[in-house]
């Protein structure tokens, strides 16, 4: 049972690893919180299906596909629900952005309907790991996850793109005055958060079906991770992701199945309250 | 001049407040004067209209297609056929938005309209019981979709504007649990169902329909609505050795449940709620959907001769199965439409007083009796799906409960 628990929390911990990078790389540019992430997940998804069942591509180029559309999702949403507020206060552009989740939420059941909708795997059956039945999906999900990590590590880190970006987001003025497109450099940075998000979309639909509510609890759960990890931090992210998907796996067999989410934000607390800024927070205080 | 602008303005509220007080006095009047020819002769143009508060938008919203789609063809069908007392019909649907309140706020607004003659509950027993104290309010007659045994009690009781048109889940989880003993065999079971009320009813309905036969479920894991993963619930049933489990839960759910205990090599029957063999369900699961068992209300291939048709002309509509919800609204529409024939009139006293002589009505999904009181759904099915398809192994008669 143990085995089990700890595979599936890895999987799910990845994942929420992936959407709170995706709201990580947003935050650190532009220092708000995406409560639409969850959305870029869903439409995602939604796209590599339209690419798989409706114009019956195979698996792997939907998912490319998807998340370059995706790309193009995330500059509309930049330019629409961020860009004309962005001299506004804090607490408007997160109110544009729930309402933006709405609007992609309920977009997306005009398009594609109310049925939940079902696509290719990139990989079908199970494993047998010790007493553990693992879906090869999930050991997809996880290694397309360390791919993408690295790629955005590389990009971030050892491009010139990336310097632009990561100029950007410790401080657009001083961007601006050395060159710096600051509207370009932002609007790559939602595009590539979509585009990280949209990928999980497109990997998780296989196995937890697709609707247009299918990324509101993986965003709260992102959400946590974010807090857990340290605000603005990546590999914060990531570390957080994995506690969240350990605690609902573990504490919803050991503790309670039914308050998963509540085991979630008892352990956030108790982090918080032992290290306020989060496990990877120094770090960020020190970059701001 | 400031005392004088604020007297006039005072004054002119006052007016206001008076003619809005007086609106529904003058409704009410003209109601009880019989109307002249020519008001006769418009109102025969005018539509009857039936209100329908259904999950438009949210995490119900499967409910809502349905429904707004077998409202379109039923609205269609009778309207070809001449109409309701030769007017035509008309179905108002307003969002419930799955929740109570929701749905209440939309009750509320439907019953307001004073041509609304009746309105249909959304497909939740949760939903239909927070309507409840509005139609008696508001004194409409409401036919609910929900087939909890709360509910039923409310139609027989104390709610006389309140009809249950669907076989009570008492019944549906007793037939299964009795199948599930007596033909398969099976002697021990795990319960895993969704917190949310319905199906934590049916889960309480399951557990009882077991102790008849003396025996305890293993283990009861509930789980809240839109979890995704559901390896630290189907560990804890593996670890229980249970023979068989019973769910209770909505379709998506119901498909990622099925999925999940197959991938996690659980190779036990899985027996459950309407869900569990609607084709929805059975479309995203696929072949883990064999040996699923369930007693339902509705599968797509019934044998009910109304139903077949209806089913058909669904599909070749919408290009997709029709579930269970699609059905419902087609005979809750079907019934009050009857109602209002026998009432000859759109009086909402004299369409619920109609409701209670009709008897042996057979719709599409199964036989209507609600003579007596507001339990009115007799039949349901007992189900096995094999190779992607709900194959029915039995019929499910529900006892009329006559006070």
């Amino acid at each position: 049972m143990n085995s089990q628990l700890l595979f599936s929390g890895i999987s799910m911990g990845i994942i929420y690893g992936l959407i709170a990078m995706g709201m990580v790389l947003i935050f650190r540019s532009v220092g708000i919180m995406n409560f639409a992430q969850g959305e870029f997940l869903m439409l995602g998804g939604y796209f590599c299906y339209t690419f798989n069942q409706l114009l019956n591509l195979h698996i792997i180029p939907s998912l490319i596909l998807a998340s370059l559309a995706m790309g193009f999702v995330g500059v509309l949403f930049m330019r629409t629900s961020y860009w004309p507020l962005r001299n506004a206060q804090a607490k408007a552009i997160i109110v544009s952005a729930m309402g933006a989740s709405i609007a992609f939420k309920e977009g997306a059941r005009l398009i594609w309907g109310s049925i939940p909708v079902n696509m290719d795997r990139v990989i079908e059956g199970t494993v047998k790991i010790g007493a553990a039945s693992i879906q090869w999906q999930y050991i997809a999900i996880i290694l397309a996850s360390l791919v993408i990590m690295v790629l955005v590590y590389v990009l971030l880190e050892k491009t010139f793109i990336g310097n632009i970006m990561q100029a950007t987001a410790q401080d657009q003025y001083m961007a601006s005055l050395t060159g710096i497109p600051v509207v370009f450099s932002i609007g790559l940075t939602f595009a590539l958060s979509a585009m990280i998000t949209g990928i999980g979309g497109g990997l998780l639909a296989p196995i937890f079906f697709l609707n247009n509510v299918m990324g509101a609890t993986a965003g709260s759960k992102a959400f946590a991770a974010i807090v857990i990890g340290g605000f603005g931090s990546v590999p914060g992210a990531i570390i957080g992701g994995l506690i969240v998907g350990l605690v609902e796996s573990f504490g919803g067999a050991y503790i309670s199945s039914t308050y998963q989410l509540v085991l979630i934000y008892v352990v956030l607390i108790a982090i918080l309250m032992l290290r306020p800024q989060g496990i990877f927070g120094d770090k960020i205080q020190e970059k701001a | 001049m400031k005392k004088l602008f604020a007297l006039l303005l005072a004054a002119l509220m006052v007016v206001g407040l008076l003619a809005c007080g007086a609106t529904p006095n003058e409704t009410t009047a003209a109601a009880d004067n019989p109307p002249a020819d020519n008001e006769q002769a418009a109102a025969s143009d005018e539509p009857i209209k039936i209100g329908l508060t259904t999950v438009l938008t949210g995490d119900r919203a499967l409910e809502g297609q349905y429904a707004s789609n077998a409202a379109a063809i039923v609205q269609e069908e009778i309207n070809a056929a001449g109409g309701v007392l030769g007017r035509p019909l008309e179905i108002v649907i307003e969002d419930a938005l799955g929740t109570d309140v929701g749905a209440v706020n939309a009750y509320r607004k439907l019953a307001a309209d004073d041509d609304i003659v009746a309105i249909i509950t959304p497909d939740s027993s949760n939903d239909g019981m927070a309507q409840a104290p509005s139609a008696l309010e508001f004194k409409i007659p409401t036919t609910a979709q929900g087939s909890s045994p709360t509910l039923r009690d409310m139609c027989n009781n104390e709610n006389k504007y309140l009809f249950q048109l669907r076989a009570c889940d008492e019944t549906l989880c007793a037939a299964l649990i009795q199948y599930a003993v007596e033909e398969l065999g099976l002697e021990s079971f795990a319960i895993l169902h969704d917190t949310e009320t319905s199906s934590a009813d049916q889960a309480g309905l399951f557990t009882k329909a077991l102790a008849n036969y003396g025996i305890e479920p293993k283990v009861v894991v509930p789980f809240t609505t839109g979890t995704k993963d559901f390896s630290s619930q189907i560990a804890q049933v593996q670890n229980s050795g249970a023979e068989a489990i019973i769910g209770a839960c909505f379709q998506t759910e119901a498909a990622i449940l099925i999925t999940q205990i197959r991938a996690m090599g659980l190779d036990v029957p899985i027996l459950g709620s309407n869900a569990f063999a609607d084709p929805v369900t059975i479309q995203l699961a696929g072949d883990a959907t064999d040996d699923v068992y369930c007693a339902s209300a509705w599968v797509p291939n019934t044998p009910v001769p109304k139903g077949k048709a209806f089913s058909e002309k669904y599909e070749q509509t919408y290009g997709e199965e029709c579930g269970k919800a699609a059905a419902q609204i087609y005979d809750h529409v079907s019934i009050i439409c009857e109602a209002i024939e026998i009432a000859g009139s759109t009086d909402r006293e004299a369409v619920r007083d109609a409701m209670n002589t009709i008897s042996d009505y057979e719709g599409a999904i199964t036989t209507y009796d609600c003579r007596t009181n507001g339990d009115c759904g007799r039949g349901g099915l007992l189900v096995r799906v094999k190779n992607q398809q709900a194959e029915i192994i039995d019929a499910i008669t529900s006892e009329k409960v006559i006070e």
